[in-house]
């Protein structure tokens, strides 16, 4: 075999390798990619509108959002996280605005900052109704403020 | 050479192509699809219809983290909760009569069965080697019921209380331990339900033991087709999973209709008085939910020397979530359910029916039916002793006094061997006075002289 | 000025590899080739001499490293996780249970080559001088190949796993006065439980691969220091094997300058005098070498892929194990350890003394004292018949008594045609 041929097989051997080694890294990378998530889900159901009083809105720890229902314009969800870095605010009846007690922030009954080093006002996320009635809260769909679910 | 690298190159290639094509396609994603498209199906609006059949793919699942299981049955079957998937054919059928067990809570395998970790059929009910808990069949699931709702009456399920019933007289301890308390003659149930989900054994061989068991010393109960079923649904929920705590640390409320069970069940009523109605050497449980906070009722149920000390009320074993079913009903209950339960009561036994009653249960609980028989006809067959059989005992006050009776059952007996070069009887009376008390033995010398007047008066 | 091609030259500072200089810088400028002669032996690169089995024992050692190290993102060494990642790799993990295939099957592919690789230097002689030392770490790169794959068996933490390693710890009990004390101190307790699992672990994952890469550093480095692959010296022509300088029998003049060619150039770093460690190139044996790049390299590419499509195949169609979750209150009947380990086992079944500790500490001693033991200075075949009588008894006991082990022993450890189908106990 002469040296010409030798180095064609071998340079079509290596880039046939090297297309395995790319398929194979695409593969890793897909393997490292969680396909499920030992968290609480993004999107979940938070139980019917009967449930929810209206006034001060209901704070939910565990999901971290406060369920606002208003005899006018009907439900929506804001989230308990601060946009700072990341601790769970509290709702104040007393002024009805949300404070974060880690560095102060403070945000508005529509969310807006109003002080602090909050850079965005809380996000507001999509709630609508699920065929079985319940309320389905999907912390993957963020909307504006003015988002509301009539019930 | 060259080539031949090249060729193995090229392979390398095409079996990392195959292995990336195997794992694209699984089953459930098929299934996901075609879920979505039939949820558009009936969807007016648009841009709804839009995005559900957008919805992206992914492998959903109920995280139950007290119980180390994770349930990803909702991943194909999309509809249990969506009652407009009525009539849609499985996976996608709607669970009718869920709540309050709804999935998102409780998953699934609890009740059903299953392999809740895997995603495609075969694996996911479970029906492979190496799963101990395949998919209950229909008329068996209602027994899961018992995995939580281990004492009282399960509305709809009147099974696990009658077998829980026949197992505590028939005598079932004697030979099985269940919770640590029984014998060791026949396998420990503790995990029955767990580890031995085969109802349809089980059935056939509370039937006849030895027809699925050859050569099993279970001894032939003669059981109805209904018993064998009732015991059947009580080992299928027998399980050391601590389900009922868990699901009462998390969001299952604790009915008032099974606290008044538990209520009627404990005979608290003996005691207590609800609106002056009752006995009236225990307070009043009129209003006492306003009087004191849930917790303080719930440490008072667990201890109440702690919270009263010198308080005569009993410590009784509840699980948490009786506790709160208790309270629960304590904060409805009114004079009227007082005088219901007394109405519902038995007339009290005397003393002397009592002490035979007592030595009854203790016979039936201790398994002396599993030799000398559940008529106490005896007839267990015990080569080599003198008869062959072991004794009947309903004759027992005719060959002995009572004190020669308690005396064998404190200390046990070898029967007399018949012929002393053979191997001797496999059978004997243990000595039982480390675990019966005195009282128990003298109560089940009591029941046997019982036997023993009936058949004078008769 | 042209920064890139600067770059590229600043990692890549050699001779165009047209050239013989281009070729041995190759080598010798790279940190991963430089394990490489420039030049090798056309009698070192035939298949024949060696199968290739040490390269393919390495390679399956990287194969492990690597989906190893995959599986290391899915799996927590803790008693009921560590079997729900299984399931998880089974279930939900973006071919996870390929990598577990692979790891699975490259592991038992390692055990055997390691024990072929072992077979193939002994058969050739190579474990005599100079290569003793080089032996008796071979010997211990196969214990720690055992260790490694028998830690690894207990963490997917099932039925198949426990019993395993339970059987397999109690067989190392049997050692006089220290068993006991060993077993305790490998399992972290009296019998196998979480703290067996994470000691189990930890050894996997961390103590013995280390200790593995350093030996197998200097393994690697022996081979070179002690003359390169053993060649079948006795074939070369009669006047070359005449000129061929082994220790011990020097031939006359004890060093010898051969004179540079043209095209080679030499760093020499200083003349010392004293007597070569191994056998010598004579100038006529220049002729029967070539270069590594690009001959050897090729070849060993080849092996590598040959090894990964080999492992990969296997991992396409056949799941590696899982049982049921690790149950402590049930025994499988028949319990059996790591198959590597089920002619212990079969030993053990008739004497506890004999199979738990006389034949392992005797096999162990004697596979490292071979080279100090073995007087015929002889590599030839035909000199040493009963070393290679021996050795073959050995080797076809342990297989004989594995395979009896795995195949042939069922419920009770009765003795069982593996054609017999074993039913249940229900």
């Amino acid at each position: 075999m002469n040296r010409r041929t030798f180095l064609n097989w071998g340079t079509a051997g290596i880039a046939a390798l090297c297309a395995g080694v790319a398929v194979s890294l695409a593969a890793v990378v897909r393997f490292l990619t969680p396909s499920v998530f030992y968290e609480p889900p993004q999107m979940f159901k938070i139980g019917n509108a009967a449930d929810f009083s209206f006034g001060p809105p209901t704070f939910l720890a565990e999901e971290k959002i406060f369920v606002f229902r208003d005899r006018e314009k009907g439900f929506a969800i804001a989230s308990a996280v601060c946009t700072h870095l990341g601790c769970t605010v509290g709702y104040f009846q007393t002024d009805g605005r949300f404070h974060c007690p880690c560095h102060g922030s403070v945000f508005g009954a529509d969310g807006k900052v109003e002080h602090g080093p909050a850079p965005r006002p809380l996000e507001w996320f999509e709630v609508t109704l699920a065929r079985d009635g319940q309320l389905s809260v999907d912390k993957d769909r963020v909307v504006p403020a003015a988002y509301r679910l009539m019930v | 050479m060259p080539q031949l690298f090249f060729a193995l190159s090229l392979i390398a290639l095409a079996l990392m192509l195959a292995v990336v094509w195997q794992a694209s396609a699984p089953a459930w994603k098929t299934y996901q699809r075609e879920f979505h498209r039939l949820e558009a199906v009936g969807e007016p609006n648009a841009l709804t219809k839009n995005a559900m059949l957008t919805t992206p793919l992914d492998i959903r699942q109920v995280l139950l983290p007290g119980l180390q299981r994770v349930d990803r049955c909702t991943t194909c079957h999309l509809g249990v909760e969506d009652p407009t998937m009525r009539n849609a054919p499985q996976p996608f059928t709607f669970h009718a009569n869920l709540a309050p067990h709804l999935p998102a809570r409780f998953g699934c395998t609890v009740c059903h069965g299953g392999q809740g970790l895997a995603t495609d059929q075969q694996n996911a009910h479970g029906k492979v080697e190496f799963w101990q808990e395949p998919l209950l069949p229909r008329e068996y699931i209602r027994a899961s019921c018992g995995r939580c709702h281990k004492e009282g009456e399960v509305p709809g399920v009147p099974e696990l209380a009658e077998g829980r019933r026949l197992f505590e007289t028939q005598g079932c301890r004697g030979c099985h331990k269940l919770n640590g308390v029984g014998g060791s003659i026949g396998p420990d149930l503790t995990e029955e339900g767990a580890v031995r989900r085969f109802p349809e054994w089980l059935a056939r061989h509370f039937l006849d033991p030895n027809a699925v068991s050859k050569s099993s010393p279970m001894p032939n109960f003669h059981f109805t087709k209904e018993q064998a079923r009732a015991l059947t649904f009580y080992m299928l929920s027998l399980t050391s999973e601590q389900m009922g705590t868990y699901y009462s640390s998390v969001r299952l409320i604790p009915s008032a209709g099974y606290g008044r069970q538990l209520f009627v069940e404990k005979n608290c009523i003996a005691c207590h008085t609800i609106g002056g109605v009752g006995s009236k050497s225990g307070s009043d449980l009129l209003g006492v939910t306003k009087q004191h906070s849930s917790g303080w009722l719930d440490e008072q149920l667990v201890n109440p020397q702690l919270v009263y000390p010198g308080s005569s009320m009993p410590e009784y074993d509840l699980e948490t979530n009786a506790r709160k079913a208790i309270v629960t009903f304590m904060a409805s209950a009114t004079a009227e359910d007082a005088r219901s339960i007394l109405a519902g009561r038995a007339k009290p036994l005397t003393a002397q029916e009592a002490a035979i009653e007592a030595g009854k249960q203790n016979f039936a609980r201790f398994g002396c039916v599993g030799c000398h028989g559940i008529q106490l006809q005896g007839g267990v067959p015990n080569p080599n002793s003198q008869g062959g059989e072991v004794p009947s005992l309903l004759h027992a006050s005719d060959d002995y006094t009572k004190q020669e009776v308690i005396k064998i059952i404190q200390n046990g007996k070898a029967p007399p061997v018949e012929n002393s070069k053979k191997p001797a009887p496999p059978l004997y009376m243990p000595s039982w006075k480390n675990v019966l008390s005195e009282e128990d033995i003298n109560r089940v010398a009591d029941y046997l002289w019982s036997l023993q007047k009936k058949r004078d008066a008769w | 000025m042209n920064p890139i091609r600067d770059a590229w030259q600043s990692i890549f500072r050699r001779d165009p590899l047209s050239t013989d200089k281009g070729k041995s810088e190759l080598v010798f400028l790279n940190v991963w080739l430089h394990i490489h002669p420039a030049k090798v032996k056309k009698e070192n690169l035939k298949v024949k001499h060696t199968f290739y089995l040490g390269f393919i024992t390495f390679y399956l050692f990287l194969i492990l490293v690597t989906t190893g190290v995959a599986l290391m993102f899915y799996y927590r060494p803790h008693p009921p996780q560590a079997y729900q990642d299984m399931k998880d790799l089974e279930y939900v993990v973006y071919l996870g249970t390929f990598l577990r295939n692979m790891h699975r099957w490259a592991a038992h592919g390692m055990v055997i080559c390691v024990f072929l690789h072992m077979c193939r230097v002994f058969y050739t002689g190579s474990y005599k001088r100079p290569r003793q030392f080089n032996w008796v770490i071979g010997v211990f790169l196969f214990l720690l190949t055992l260790g490694l794959s028998f830690t690894g068996y207990l963490l997917p933490w099932d039925q198949l796993a426990f019993w395993a390693i339970t059987v397999g710890t109690n067989i190392g009990s049997y050692a006089p006065l220290v068993g006991g004390r060993i077993r305790e101190l490998l399992l972290g307790g009296h019998s196998v439980g979480e703290s067996a699992l994470l000691r189990f672990y930890v050894l996997h994952v961390a103590v013995l691969p280390s200790v593995m890469i350093l030996l197998t550093m200097v393994h690697f480095w022996r081979v070179r220091k002690d003359g390169g692959l053993s060649r079948p010296v006795w074939k070369l022509k009669a006047e070359s094997a005449a000129k061929v300088v082994t220790i011990g029998a020097p031939a006359e003049p004890a060093f010898r300058v051969v004179p540079a060619s043209k095209d080679k150039t030499y760093g020499l770093m200083e003349v010392v005098t004293g007597k070569p460690i191994f056998e010598t190139v004579s100038a006529e044996e220049e002729e029967d070498t070539v270069f590594s790049y690009p001959y050897a390299f090729f070849r060993e590419a080849i092996a590598l892929v040959a090894t990964v499509i080999s492992v990969m195949a296997v991992s396409l169609f056949w799941n590696a194990p899982l049982e049921e979750m690790a149950n402590p209150v049930k025994t499988p009947n028949p319990a059996k350890a790591p198959w590597y380990f089920l002619g212990l086992q079969e030993l053990v079944s008739h004497s506890a003394l004999l199979g738990g500790v006389v034949v392992p500490a005797l096999a162990v001693l004697a596979l490292v004292a071979i080279p100090y033991l073995d007087p015929n200075p002889s590599r030839r075949p035909a000199d040493r018949k009963w070393a290679i009588r021996a050795f073959a008894a050995f080797a076809i006991v342990n297989v004989v008594l594995i395979i009896i082990g795995t195949l042939f022993r069922g419920p009770g450890w009765a003795l069982v045609p593996p054609w017999v189908h074993i039913s249940g106990a229900e």
